[in-house]
């Protein structure tokens, strides 16, 4: 590989856009998982990103334009190498290298000042690929309060590109980045690499597909690779102290402790349920159903309406099934506060790098059903969304953990809005009866998942995470992600709602709703014990289960429903596939073949649960209305 | 408590009341006529000021406290899974699948690079310069380690022996 390549660029390495600076038209944010590459890409946009999918795939990619210019930005996921190990990897890598040629586009490289050794493994891929970067070493105020002093000119000198310092979830040192960008060149591609190592060269530039199974070379080539990182970061970077009397440090520990772990565990547990179901679920629906929809829009709409001449359009948005007085007062009412006080708590689990400890805690419960820890991950977020988490099941490094995430995501996970209606319920049935609709739930997903995994062909993965030190979420970072994930739910819900609410309202018009009514009998009210009008319940929960759960809660609260059939609705409703949206994801994620199979078992297994519990409930003498 | 005054009366302790120092137990008791001397006594009592403690070495449920709260001494192995809580080695090799060693390199577990274990259950967790890693045992067991040990006295524990 040519030594020269870089050589040139060493003497105006440093200098800042020199001359007539011109920008570049596209920027690509890279570098290893938390190093705040999220919270430079805000601090670079000033928050106008939109989030898209990369060309051709569904991995999901953050654009937006540098603040005062129209050079588009664009955030992508964390790699630890630019060999596409994984789907993730391998959206970075397409991206790298479309830019090969391209003259205008720039890749900052953001690095963790801490942790120069792994992060120069990238840059020195970077120079491989000859790729215009700028290197940025943020978290620098961290690095400096370890004792961690960088010798700049040095490193800009023996990397070849210029490197800045940053700390960007305070903003500090953007306007360093942008002004190198101009100045950006290829890393200096020092390798003679040893000769098992070098076939990787030839897959990283993509002269050479990976098959399927990775050769030897790749972990030679990596290993080369550090051993040059690790002679440049010690010849212009002091080692820092370890920092072991820092709170975070010790608190990271402790969440992870064999011993004080659960305790911690039940405490983050219990703050999700203080705030998601007490608060979420309890006042703040109490204040936008009973008190903002019932007493004010509801009355409001219909005096609107009233002055349509047709009765029909009446009933349309304000009748029984009014899309108004039913659709928006569930959507609006009833979700959105469980899934905003959701998604609130989520982001700060995310940010402040507990996640990943819950992963090890858990890893020993998800190994019983073919997983491992790391899919507490797509299962904790899919409390919130399921459809949502079916996307994050790719962070599973196996087809066979794929699969059956998602289908224990569709079987059993509770989103937040069903969820809020089912922290409802537990409120007033005895707690005998809900720990049954608990033990009904959690057992079908253990032995669903345990049965599957054994079924299924392919291998467990191996269970390895890193663990970022714990943080203190940034509240601007908590907010944007939260109002970006209520954003996508409603967007994915709020119209489901409404043509839930149309199609009730079509047949109950064309006095369907009896015949189909009619047509459930058997199962609703012969298997389940349940009265012949939850049919419609039930149709609803094709399109989304939360909202049949919604139309279940209300008949119960109307005196509909006594405890045991009760138990036994919630049972049968949350092993319902979460919407019709989560079908259409796992088509798109897993295949159509995968999606038909999914829903051809779950929905039997459904009703069979409950027909059950019913008759478990009935045996051990539950009765009475709630 | 220094180690000097260790070595010369092994058994010494201090009494936390008016800082004397003494050796429980012995004649000093009986020639008292304490009642309980003869028998298992399980108190330390200070022969200047009179308090008197319950005597920690002798209570298992003390012996149980201080269990979960120290740190296990530090063993010495061929692969990172045998390595207890607290010690050091160095990688010479990693075995197993191309694909995990090839990630596991690029996180920067690599030949030659020193690891400190911070615990073994429920997830085997080290430090790796700068990074923490938590893996299962499985994949611990793929990481052999350099037999000559020489990080291994580094730990701040090191100077217990081995126990098995």
């Amino acid at each position: 590989m040519g030594e020269g390549v870089g050589a040139l660029s060493i003497d105006t390495a440093a200098g800042d856009g020199a001359g007539g600076a011109r920008r570049p038209r596209k920027v690509v944010l890279l570098g290893n998982p938390n190093v705040g590459k999220s919270a430079l890409f805000n601090a670079l946009t000033g928050l106008r990103a939109t989030v898209s999918n990369y060309p051709g795939t569904t991995v999901e990619v953050c654009r937006g334009r540098l603040s005062g210019s129209d050079t588009e930005v664009v955030d992508s996921p964390g790699l630890n190498s630019l060999l596409p190990l994984s789907e993730d990897e391998q959206v970075t890598w397409d991206l790298v290298r479309s830019m090969r040629g391209e003259r205008d586009a720039v890749v900052v490289q953001v690095a963790d000042a801490k942790n120069l050794r792994r992060a120069l493994l990238l840059t020195l891929q970077l120079g491989q690929l000859e790729v215009p970067t700028v290197l940025v070493l943020n978290m620098h105020d961290e690095a400096e309060a370890r004792g961690i002093r960088v010798d700049l000119p040095g490193l800009e000198a023996a990397v070849g590109v210029p490197v800045r310092t940053t700390v960007a979830t305070r903003g500090l040192g953007i306007e360093g980045v942008t002004a190198a960008l101009a100045a950006a060149r290829a890393p200096h591609d020092h390798l003679p690499l040893p000769e098992d190592a070098a076939p990787a060269l030839d897959l990283l530039t993509g002269r050479a597909d990976l098959s399927a199974s990775p050769p030897a070379c790749l972990a030679r080539y990596h290993e080369s690779l550090l051993s040059h990182a690790d002679r440049i970061a010690r010849r212009h970077a002091t080692e820092g102290g370890s920092g072991s009397a820092h709170l975070s440090r010790r608190l990271g520990r402790l969440a992870i402790h064999p011993v004080w772990g659960w305790p911690i565990l039940a405490a983050v547990l219990w703050a999700l349920y203080e705030l998601v179901g007490v608060f979420g679920a309890g006042a703040l629906v109490d204040l936008m159903e009973k008190r903002l929809f019932r007493e004010y829009l509801d009355p409001w709409a219909v005096a609107l309406f009233s002055h349509l001449p047709w009765a029909i359009a009446r009933d349309l948005f304000v009748g029984e099934y009014g899309l108004i007085t039913m659709g928006l007062s569930y959507g609006l009412a009833i979700v959105l506060p469980i899934v905003l006080t959701f998604f609130t708590a989520f982001a700060v689990l995310e940010d402040s790098g507990y996640l990943p400890r819950l992963a090890v805690m858990s890893d020993r419960v998800f190994r019983l059903m073919g997983l491992n820890g790391k899919a507490v991950l797509p299962m904790v977020l899919g409390l919130g969304c399921d459809t949502m988490a079916t996307l994050t099941t790719r962070i599973l490094p196996t087809r066979k953990e794929r699969l059956l995430a998602t289908l224990l995501l569709a079987l059993g996970v509770p989103c937040s809005a069903q969820l809020g209606v089912i922290l409802a319920m537990l409120a007033v049935v005895p707690l005998a009866a809900a720990a049954v609709w608990l033990a009904a739930v959690a057992g079908v997903m253990v032995a669903v998942g345990w049965l599957a995994a054994r079924l299924l062909p392919g291998e467990r993965g191996d269970f390895v995470i890193e663990l970022p030190p714990m943080r203190l979420p940034v509240l601007q970072n908590v907010l944007s992600k939260t109002a970006a994930r209520v954003e996508w739910y409603l967007k994915e819900a709020l119209p489901l709602f409404l043509v839930g609410t149309l199609v009730l309202f079509a047949l109950q018009r064309l006095r369907l709703l009896d015949k189909v009514i009619r047509l459930g009998e058997p199962i609703v009210k012969g298997v389940l014990g349940l009265p012949a009008e939850a049919s419609a319940a039930f149709l609803i929960g094709f399109l989304r289960r939360d909202f049949a759960a919604t139309r279940l809660f209300d008949m119960s609260r109307g005196g509909g429903l006594d405890v045991v059939q009760l138990v036994v609705a919630m049972v049968t409703i949350t092993l319902f596939i979460p919407c019709i949206a989560n079908v259409f994801m796992i088509a798109k994620e897993r295949g159509f073949k995968s999606a038909a199979a999914m829903s051809a078992f779950i929905f039997p297994l459904a009703f069979a649960t409950g027909g059950l519990v019913r008759l478990f409930m009935h045996a051990v003498g539950f009765r009475g209305a709630p | 408590m220094t180690t000097a005054s260790l070595a010369s009366a092994t058994d010494a302790v201090t009494c936390s009341l008016c800082g004397f120092e003494y050796v429980p137990g012995g004649d000093a008791c009986r020639e008292r006529g304490c009642p309980v001397a003869l028998g298992g006594c399980a108190t330390r009592h200070c022969p200047r000021c009179g308090h008197t403690v319950p005597d920690e070495e002798r209570s298992a449920a003390a012996r149980l406290v201080r269990r979960l709260f120290r740190p296990r001494p530090p063993r010495s192995g061929e692969t990172l899974a045998e390595l207890g809580s607290g010690s050091r080695g160095v990688v010479e090799r990693i075995l197993g699948d191309p694909g995990l060693r090839a990630r596991l390199t690029a996180q920067g577990l690599a030949p030659g690079v020193a690891v400190h274990v911070l615990q073994t259950t429920p997830a085997c967790v080290i430090e790796v310069g700068e990074t923490t890693i938590a893996l299962e045992r499985r994949v611990a067991e793929a990481v052999k380690l350099r037999r000559d040990q020489a990080g291994g006295v580094e730990s701040p524990a090191a100077g217990r022996e081995p126990t098995t």
